[in-house]
């Protein structure tokens, strides 16, 4: 079994031995679950230093026949681009457990559902077959469901059952696309490499129907204007661990199968439909941040955030530069990270306080510095301040467009100061001003929590001050694909 | 020696960590780690100095290495030392060292005076990225650090609503500029190909750079300079920004930060020349600023805001002078003003440190109880205005030359300007430190401060008396920090002494006025507050510059409320929603045809068999006759038909 074999299969079978476990054991369900997902992170850590930095191909590839009728194959690999995901998804889901901790209902459940989870999501990013990588997709929307429905706030059944159906009705399109690729390949394939090959010689007209269907699929999960709506409403009512997937990695899913698959197999249709994408992203971005400034609570304000930091992507990738790719995947990153790290803050004060509501809370700062200080790193970070991880992708992401989109980056640049004016406002509503006495019974974080937060904030200062640790296993495979799209 | 100049800025982070981590148990909690790098900084960059005037180091000197890479182009993180490096280096690092031996006295007592320290040190690290880095994208990151820095100092007691507020309000107005430079920075990128300095000025001046595009470059990044350097119309956030303790005031808010965007503009003079527009509204926004900021000082009361109009009127005379074409008369401003200015600030902190307040209608007849003080704020002023032999009047000189030599319009802004700052300096002495104490009980319990905050008051003054002749003398500065290269315009010739003489002249009798007016006749202020009510009021408000952007405030707030409620109710609610509800809606419309329709047609079937089973069981009369009688019916009516075919 090779190394990415493992690295799916080690949480899938983690998820099944926990069926096994009896259910009033609940120290030894949440022991095993981390350990299980703490091997899946160290089993990245390996791939991460094992990686070849100096090529662009596919890595660690492994391919075996599974249904030979319909030539589908067990055929997974990585390269720069799923790289850095694979790890980030290892890492938020341990720090997810750890932070999830303090859950007490249906202990056992939990834990199922989140190891398949991440199994699902690794799948997503390794799979080079594109049947097996519909088969991950699928695969995370059921834990996902559960993980919202049973677990979320008080919206949670409408929350999990309008997430479900979105998410399907957008996957059933891909599906649809995934089949004209396969029919229209000779001999019938789903390789992604083979389709990426094969798909630029479509028609424009066919690449465009393609186009069109696989984005639909991605742009619910990123989630692009129109098509955002689920996501402060998943993301407020799901319990705090699992906003931080969901932020973190499941958004990231339709970003990266947009350039990893719409991209190179359908290049023409790409170049047609760029006038469009440039103008989504500049919405995502300034419209969410607009957006995010109308919240009142801090998880529904993040959520928003995530809407217009992923549009900061979508600019990097539009700008079909190596400069703006590079800036796409690292802020994919830099995202998951901060945003997730911001998301776990809020459950921390949500835990005690029982409110997200901004205006409830005042002058913290005095009382928590650990608490203020970690939220107003992540904070400077999200709004890209230089020195943190937000600003190199946010940056390259600007660099990359300008030169092909000067006027939407002007005009996205105002994305950047609403961003500032809400996060700032939030530190003076909640941490600033006199202290509200109503809060003076509060404790400051515990160990569990900053054993959670703190590696992310680490992370984060590290990729800020050091981009290297995440462009130089990104940047070859980047400036090739770059190339490709000349 | 130059090539370990890189330490500097990082052995500030690092203290800064130490602070933090461990500033508890070091002697004065910390203080004393970032002191001691402080020191060591200014005693590298004062070696420095003098090596470079007496020649004795090659300048420029370049050095870097590779930071990361994105496809074919390669990021670094380096050094570039030139004269003008030079010149804001020792800036930075004597007014940093000063501030924080002062701070040890002013910031006594205070509970979160560890991080206090540790804020500093950052700044100071920051800086001097600003000041030294090789790379335009560098220089960026540290002007966005500054920015934080500035933001968690000025809100550094951020119990107090208005302390919070302001740093808010200055993050978000320095930003609002901000977006100008990274579109500025983009612009240049495009244009250059690169971020390295070298390389930039290179192309500009050898023409490879397109004058429009330089010039657009040129004044998008001169919007960021208007933030952070508090230039018309952004300047609105400095007067607020002086909620922040006295000693950050001096160092961040009048000699170090706020001049990044005039070192900005000279750092990258040879994209600027390249373009005559960019020049002129450098030129224009520093004279109008000038004026204006310097006309806002004379109504105000708070003797920190005086201090900061003031220090918003001359960065505005610096870029003036830039924008005419006088780099070197403008970061010859830079540098005096640097230390007369934290001077002001140090000694007006020194004496609300006193007092316990900002507000000179509560101070006066100060001078006998804080005489050193009194002296080195007296001092201070002398330079500020412009009197000679004082620093400031060697620099406001020769910043008027070169207003004179570009337009006698800018000249004319530049010369009301000085009059009205010595006007509203002799207001602030007089009101602080001379006539009949105003408030007996804060008089009262008023002393001189102890000796850690006199001495960088009286190293200061020193300065502030010197430091204008001294660096003239044999043409120092000059030599030191040239620009080489030709502005894109004729400059008229311009008698020196002629400006030298109508300056200094301006400026002792505006002084003169000034003292004469609030010592002997405190009534005519007030008369004349009266008479010009509607420009006091017009001043008050601050040309309703603030009025006007909380208005774009306000305005984005509607529209992020208008937008949510869009995204809400239609985009959500309706069309997402919509379709749920419609799926709905329609399942119960087929639930119904299904029903009633369908099901129905499926049992009528089943009704219909079983009626015409009950009408059929009505002839199963089970009477034998009938049936025969049926039969002979049915046989004669087959008969009939088979006969009559």
């Amino acid at each position: 079994m090779s190394l990415l074999s493992l690295i799916v299969f080690v949480p899938l079978a983690g998820a099944l031995a926990i069926l096994a476990i009896p259910k009033t054991k609940i120290k030894a369900i949440q022991g095993f679950g981390i350990a299980v997902s703490s091997v899946c992170l160290a089993l990245t850590g390996y791939l991460y230093a094992a990686f070849d930095k100096t090529t662009a191909g596919m890595q660690f590839i492994e391919q075996l026949s599974w249904i030979p009728a319909f030539n589908i194959n067990y055929f997974v690999g990585v390269d720069g681009l799923s790289v850095a995901l694979v790890i980030l998804t290892a890492l938020l889901t341990l720090v997810s457990l750890i932070y999830s901790l303090n859950i007490t209902l249906r202990v056992k459940e939990f834990f199922f559902w989140f190891l398949l989870l991440e199994a699902g999501m690794l799948g997503v990013f390794v799979s080079l077959d594109f049947f097996l990588f519909y088969v991950f997709w699928e695969l995370t929307l059921v834990p996902m469901y559960f993980l919202i429905g049973v677990w979320g706030g008080p919206k949670k059944e409408y929350a999990a059952i309008k997430f479900f159906v979105y998410t399907l009705f957008g996957s059933l399109f891909m599906l649809l696309g995934i089949l004209a690729l396969y029919f229209n390949s000779a001999p019938h394939t789903f390789n992604m490499i083979e389709l990426a090959r094969q798909g630029s010689l479509l028609p424009l007209n066919m690449q465009i129907w393609i186009f069109l269907a696989l984005y639909l699929g991605f742009a619910i999960k990123i989630p692009a204007f129109p098509f955002h709506t689920w996501l402060p409403l998943a993301h407020v009512e799901a319990p705090t661990g699992v906003s931080v997937i969901l932020a973190g990695i499941m958004l990231k899913m339709g970003t990266y199968g947009i350039m990893r698959v719409s991209f190179p197999t359908l290049p023409a249709a790409t170049k047609w439909f760029l006038p469009f994408l440039i103008i989504i992203a500049v919405i995502n971005i300034v419209y969410g941040a607009f957006c995010a400034m109308a919240q009142k609570d801090l998880k529904k304000m993040v959520a928003y955030s995530s809407v217009n930091h992923m549009g900061y992507c979508m600019l990097g990738m539009t700008a079909m530069t190596t400069i703006g790719f590079n800036g796409a995947v690292l802020q994919m990153i830099t995202h998951g990270l901060i945003t997730g790290s911001l998301f776990l803050l809020v459950g921390v004060i949500y835990d005690r306080a029982h409110t997200r509501d901004m205006d409830a809370f005042g002058g913290l700062a005095a009382r928590f510095p650990i608490f203020a200080g970690l939220m107003i790193i992540q904070v400077m970070a999200s709004l890209g301040l230089p020195g943190l991880a937000g600003f190199v992708g946010e940056f390259l992401c600007f660099l990359g467009a300008f030169e092909s989109w000067p006027y939407y980056v002007a005009v996205s640049t105002i994305g950047i100061l609403v961003t500032a004016a809400f996060f700032l406002r939030m530190i003076e509503k909640v941490f600033l001003g006199p202290f509200n006495e109503k809060w003076a019974g509060l404790k400051d974080m515990n160990a569990r929590e900053l054993i959670a937060i703190v590696p992310l904030a680490v992370l984060t200062l590290a990729i800020g001050i050091w981009p290297r640790v995440c462009l130089d296993w990104i940047n070859p495979t980047i400036t090739y694909l770059a190339g490709l799209m000349k | 020696m130059l090539e370990y100049v890189f330490i500097l800025p990082l052995l500030s982070f690092a203290v800064a960590g130490v602070i933090f981590a461990v500033g508890k148990w070091l002697p004065i909690k910390g203080a004393s780690a970032g002191i001691a790098v402080a020191a060591w900084g200014f005693i590298q960059a004062a070696m420095l100095f003098v090596k470079a005037v007496r020649g004795s180091i090659a300048l420029p000197y370049e050095a870097s290495i590779p930071w990361f890479s994105v496809g074919a182009h390669q990021l670094s993180l380096g050094v570039y030392v030139d004269g003008l490096t030079l010149a804001m280096l020792l800036v930075v690092t004597t007014v940093s060292l000063l501030v924080q031996i002062y701070s040890t006295g002013y910031m006594h007592g205070d509970p979160r005076f560890k991080r206090y320290y540790a804020y500093l040190s950052i700044f100071t690290g920051s800086m001097l990225c600003v000041t030294l880095t090789s790379s335009m994208l560098v220089f960026f990151m540290g002007w966005e650090l500054v920015g934080v820095c500035s933001y968690l100092l000025i809100g550094f007691w951020f119990e107090k609503q208005s302390a919070a507020y302001a740093g808010k309000k200055a993050f978000i107005t320095t930003k609002l500029g901000d977006l100008g430079f990274l579109l500025g920075l983009l612009t240049l990128f495009y244009a250059a190909g690169t971020f390295e300095i070298s390389a930039i000025m290179e192309k500009a001046q050898n023409g490879l750079i397109p004058v429009a595009l330089a010039g657009l470059a040129g004044i998008l990044m001169f919007l960021g300079a208007a933030g952070k350097s508090a230039q018309f119309p952004l300047f609105i956030w400095l007067p607020d920004a002086m909620e922040g303790p006295s000693p950050v005031s001096a160092l961040i808010h009048a000699a170090t930060m706020v001049a990044a965007g005039v070192y900005m503009v000279a750092r990258l003079y040879s994209v600027y020349t390249l373009s005559p527009i960019a020049m002129d509204v450098v030129a224009w926004t520093g004279a109008i600023t000038a004026f204006m900021a310097a006309s806002l000082a004379l109504t105000c009361f708070d003797l920190k805001r005086v201090l900061a109009f003031s220090t918003v009127s001359q960065l505005g005379y610096m870029m003036l002078a830039l924008g005419a074409g006088g780099f070197t008369a403008g970061m010859f401003h830079l540098t005096t003003h640097a230390y007369f200015k934290a001077l002001l600030f140090l000694a007006a902190g020194s004496v609300i440190h006193a007092v316990h307040t900002n507000d000179m209608r509560e101070m006066g007849a100060l001078r006998h109880k804080m005489p050193i003080t009194y002296v080195t704020f007296l001092l201070g002023t002398l330079a500020l205005c412009g009197i000679p032999p004082f620093a400031g009047f060697f620099s406001k000189d020769e910043v008027l030359v070169a207003a004179l030599s570009r337009s006698p319009f800018l000249f004319a802004l530049g010369a009301m300007a000085a009059a009205m700052t010595a006007f509203y300096m002799a207001r602030a002495l007089v009101m602080t430190f001379h006539g009949k104490p105003k408030d007996a009980h804060k008089h009262d319990h008023a002393h001189e401060n102890p000796l850690v905050m006199t001495i960088p008051l009286m190293f200061l003054g020193i300065v502030s008396v010197i430091s204008g002749w001294a660096l003239t003398r044999h043409e120092i500065f000059e030599h030191l920090v040239n620009f080489e290269g030709a502005l894109p315009f004729e400059l008229h010739h311009v008698s020196h002494s002629t400006v030298a003489l109508v300056s200094s002249l301006v400026a002792v009798f505006s002084m003169v006025f000034g003292l004469w007016l609030y010592k002997s006749r405190p009534d005519i202020p007030a008369l004349l507050r009266e008479k010009f009510s509607p420009i006091v009021n017009m001043l008050e408000k601050r040309y309703w510059l603030d009025a006007f952007f909380l208005k774009i405030v306000a305005w984005a707030d509607s529209l992020s409320v208008v937008l949510f409620s869009v995204d809400f109710n239609f985009l959500d609610q309706i069309a997402i929603d919509g379709w749920g509800w419609l799926t709905i809606k329609l399942g119960k419309i087929q639930g119904w045809i299904d029903t009633y329709i369908v099901d129905a047609a499926v049992d009528a079937f089943g009704t219909i068999t079983l009626y015409s089973g009950r009408a059929a069981r009505l002839a199963q009369t089970g009477i034998i006759q009938n049936y025969l009688l049926f039969v002979a019916v049915a046989v004669s009516i087959f008969a009939a038909i088979a006969f009559a075919g």
